[in-house]
């Protein structure tokens, strides 16, 4: 398993035919950016056309496999309106004649256009649409397919020749509805090769959107789908199509807390950027266990671009990439698709931004510089759009610096000017990310990912509970069970969590034990947590309770702690829970605190306990009511989501009354939401 | 806009002869707060006229809200009168619920209604039509229930009208005091650019008159039409705009 062999495993899909996606002069979207990209991978020697071991074979989706995600009477009208209109020029490739219709139907296919949203500029009809689409979709299914193992992948020799990367640049399609064309798009080709991965296995799949636009299609499609958790990074729909994307969008019914949107404020930057991506994509990735990543690429980010109003460079979208491929590997087993998407600079920024993609998949170095052949080719290109570029750059109100053709790679940071408001819009865009993780990401897991500015604010007030980091003693107490005698160790230092293991129950939060485990060491390794967690006497861990300093919704709050708590599903029913909270907060400091738990019922594993969540509610009322914690009405957005969902909180004796009314007023105030 | 348009037709209805805990359950089931009572029909669910025979048609009888079913379990804690010894889950919903004499019909404005709503108070108004009884019910009109409308319903007509269920993007136009056409303009050039157009609000603002159009346009590639706007010295506020905002100072 070296470099070698991981090149291997990394394929390129790409088909001259999908050059046949083409609106025509004059549109936004260029299919000669696909020929530019190519180009670049071979000039640059990234990859080559005739080595097999590179690509894979595409061939189209069938009807029955885009009616996984289009309806019927769409696709049934594509297929109309792919045929040619006689007396109308007809953009993109000529009709071959034979299917041209007679006149007197063009009303009626101008009606199925404006019924399916084909009658604007955006997505005009076009001659053999249908084909083209069918193909690109066909080419993200075999995509995942075959990452996935499965036989519409085509047949691989063995399972140590199945490719673990693909990259699709042509894919990408992601505004695409279920009964309507939008944004570009037809058939969303991610839509429907994540359905049928749905249909031929049991994998559940993370889609990342780093797309400037809002992946709305793919969204719709898994609203209520807890198979798929769809993440979008998208400039903010209040100036920008397709006006949805926002935070609280989060999914409906059992699909609730599977929908992630990261709204952007424009002209976010590369910094900013980086931060509300580290701060989110791995502590979801951990929470939702996906099988396969498919990312969505498209690089219309760019500051250059003349469609959005992001402004990041080469940088921040290499970050994006390398971010996808690490958490593919170290959290998917490698199972990583890439696909294209927006990217309206045909020629500065497409090009260079997809062979990042390839190169950083199939583990190859990029040279510094671009190939001089392939500049000389390409730079002319672009100054044939160069005035309408920097018009319409200018008319979304983009600072535009007087820019010349790159020669490298990578971005140079003299060609971009600092936006003038980039602290505010980087503080917009934390308190952006504050919300999503304290909406979607559960406790145990926001834990052991501390966002960068909430590192232990309060850590000098933490030293009550501490007394100065190691030097604390761990306590420990025997608990004898109908299933055998437990240890209760509080203050767990990072060793103990170590030599541990997890009992295959703990899988609460993480919803594989191993990933429980590593979540605890990480939380015992900060100097603001408290861990305590209950094992056997073989070294097994079937439960834990956690301390921590309350998240970013409850800043500027003195003393406010959140407990976690979570027993093994093997392990319930001994009254482990009620025994191993009362020795967690046997603490002299408990009274100098405010200590909170939240219920929230999608985090509640339902199957495994047998009751109703209204019950269960009630159970964790009784648990936490054991130690004087009492259930208090709030605004706080998560617990006001469902009727189940609770929140419990004990204000110790000695704190003082201003911070305790404090706290009080925050619970039914929504200061996190307004501004969004 | 009339009350028909954006009434609730599928209605989840009880008969005056219904446990409340019959009704308590619905309202839990559907997380809703308000149920029509009415008589003549077999069913609990019904759309519009699908029922079949002379007495489907729903005669209008009142409303129980959750509210009502609260007060009567409460009462039924407290009170110590003999009727109300029956644990309130027994209770019909013919003694608990209330008239609800405040009605539109299909056709009365939405704005009549939203005003309707606010200044009495409530969240929800019955929507029925009177038909001429038959001469065995003693002639006399009897109210047909239609739909509901609710304070729900308005918030959605409000977020349709603004186009926010369609894929868009929203440009603010600057209007002059009673001259439009700036506004006119911009949806002459967003046709001639085949730019859908979404929604148009220019709504009175203090004054009388509309200062600023808000329009919805049903593109992601905006900037043809945005080049055009500025060619022709139509002001737009768009994100842009914010960086001049404080940029400059």
């Amino acid at each position: 398993m070296t470099e070698v062999n991981a090149n291997r495993r990394a394929r390129l899909l790409f088909d001259t035919d999908e050059l046949h996606y083409d609106f025509g002069p004059g549109h936004p979207l260029q299919p000669t950016r696909l020929v530019a990209l190519m180009d670049l991978l071979e000039s640059a020697g990234l990859w080559q056309s005739a080595n097999e071991q590179d690509r894979l074979p595409l061939r189209p989706a069938t009807i029955e496999e885009l009616g996984l995600v289009h309806t019927p009477d769409y696709i049934a009208a594509v297929q109309s309106l792919s045929l040619p209109v006689a007396g109308e020029p007809s953009v993109g490739r000529q009709g071959e004649g034979e299917h041209i219709l007679p006149t007197h139907q063009a009303d009626s296919q101008a009606q199925l256009a404006l019924k399916y949203g084909f009658a604007d500029g955006d997505t005009p009809a076009l001659p053999g649409m249908h084909e083209v689409s069918a193909r690109i979709a066909g080419g993200t299914l075999v995509a995942l397919s075959a990452v996935m193992g499965l036989p519409e992948g085509g047949a691989i020799a063995s399972e140590n020749e199945r490719p673990l990367h693909v990259f699709h640049p042509a894919g990408g399609l992601h505004h695409a509805w279920a009964e309507r064309a939008s944004g570009f798009c037809v058939y969303n080709d991610i839509a429907v090769a994540i359905a049928h991965v749905l249909r031929a296995s049991e994998a559940k799949v993370l889609y990342i959107d780093f797309d400037a636009h809002h992946g709305d299609g793919v969204q719709r499609a898994f609203y209520d789908e807890p198979r798929v958790m769809t993440v979008s990074f998208h400039e903010t729909g209040r100036y920008l199509f397709p006006g949805t994307g926002d935070v609280l969008e989060l999914g409906n019914g059992i699909g609730r807390g599977y929908s992630v949107n990261v709204p952007l404020q424009p002209f976010t930057e590369d910094d900013s950027y980086i931060e509300a991506m580290d701060a989110l994509l791995a502590p979801l990735v951990i929470s939702f266990a996906p099988d396969v990543i498919v990312s969505q690429h498209g690089c219309d980010t760019h500051a250059w671009d003349p469609l959005t109003h992001l402004s990041l460079t080469m940088r921040g979208i290499q970050a994006q990439i390398k971010l996808a491929h690490q958490l593919a590997d170290t959290y998917c087993q490698g199972r990583w698709v890439a696909v294209g998407g927006g990217g309206y600079d045909l020629y500065r920024v497409v090009p260079r931004a997809w062979s990042i993609v390839w190169a950083e998949m199939s583990g190859q170095l990029l040279p510094v510089s671009l190939p001089e052949d392939w500049v000389a080719r390409w730079r002319p290109a672009w100054f044939g759009v160069e005035e309408q570029e920097a018009l319409a750059q200018q008319a979304m109100g983009k600072t535009s610096v007087p820019a010349n053709f790159p020669t490298t790679f990578q971005d140079r940071p003299e060609d971009f000017s600092e936006q003038p408001r980039r602290w505010t819009i980087s503080r917009t865009n934390r308190h952006t990310v504050a919300l999503v993780r304290h909406l979607l990401i559960p406790p145990s897991v926001r834990q052991a990912f501390p966002s960068v500015q909430n590192r232990s604010p309060l850590a000098g007030l933490f030293d009550l509970l501490h007394l100065r980091g190691s030097a604390t003693p761990s306590r420990s107490k025997t608990l004898e069970t109908q299933k055998g005698t437990l240890l209760l160790r509080d203050f767990c230092p990072p060793s103990l969590i170590d030599r541990l293991t997890p009992d295959v129950g703990l899988r609460a939060f993480a919803r594989i034990p191993e990933r429980e485990h590593q979540l605890l060491v990480s939380i015992a390794k900060r100097p603001d947590c408290a861990l305590t967690v209950a094992h056997t006497q073989s070294g097994e861990i079937v439960g834990e309770v956690t301390l921590a300093p309350g998240d970013e919704w409850w800043e500027g709050l003195e003393n406010v702690y959140e407990v976690g708590i979570e027993v093994s599903s093997n392990w319930r029913g001994l009254g482990i829970a009620k025994n191993l909270l009362a020795f967690a907060l046997d603490l002299d400091a408990l009274e100098d605190i405010i200590l909170f738990a939240m219920g929230l019922s999608w985090h509640w594993d339902m199957e495994g306990l047998g009751l109703s969540v209204y019950r269960y509610r009630e159970l964790i009322a009784w648990l936490f009511a054991s130690q004087g914690f009492t259930e208090y009405p709030t605004t706080e957005p998560n617990v006001r989501m469902e009727p189940a969902n609770v929140l419990l909180v004990r204000i110790g004796k000695r704190v003082d009354q201003r911070v305790a009314s404090r706290f009080l007023s925050h619970l039914l105030s929504s200061p996190n939401l307004t501004g969004l | 806009m009339i009350v028909s348009e954006v009434m609730t037709t599928k209605l989840i209805t009880v008969t005056p002869d219904d446990t409340l805990s019959h009704a308590a359950n619905l309202l839990r089931q559907y997380q809703f707060h308000h149920l029509p009572v009415v008589t003549a029909t077999g069913r609990n669910e019904w759309s519009g006229y699908t029922g079949s025979g002379q007495n489907a048609l729903p005669e209008f009888q009142g409303l129980l809200t959750s509210q009502d079913i609260d007060l009567a379990a409460a009462m039924g804690k407290w009170s110590s009168s003999e009727v109300l010894h029956r644990p309130w889950q027994e209770r019909l919903v013919a003694e608990v619920m209330h008239r609800a004499s405040i009605r539109v019909t299909p056709t009365t404005s939405v704005a009549a209604a939203a005003q309707l709503l606010v200044e009495r108070g409530l969240n929800c108004l019955p929507v029925v039509e009177y038909e001429q009884a038959g001469q065995d019910d003693g002639g006399g009109s009897r109210p047909v229930l239609l739909g509901l409308l609710t304070r729900s319903d308005l918030l959605m007509a409000l977020a349709r009208s603004l186009g926010a269920f369609e894929p868009g993007m929203e440009l603010m136009i600057q209007l002059l005091p009673g001259d439009l056409r700036p506004l006119a303009e911009t949806l002459v050039l967003a046709a001639q650019l085949h730019i859908q157009i979404r929604s148009v609000i220019a709504a009175p603002q203090e004054s009388g008159v509309p200062r600023v159009a808000t329009v919805r346009l049903g593109t992601i590639n905006p900037a043809p039409l945005l080049v055009r706007l500025q060619e022709a010295h139509i002001q737009y506020t768009f994100a842009g705009s914010l960086t001049e905002g404080d940029g400059h100072d």
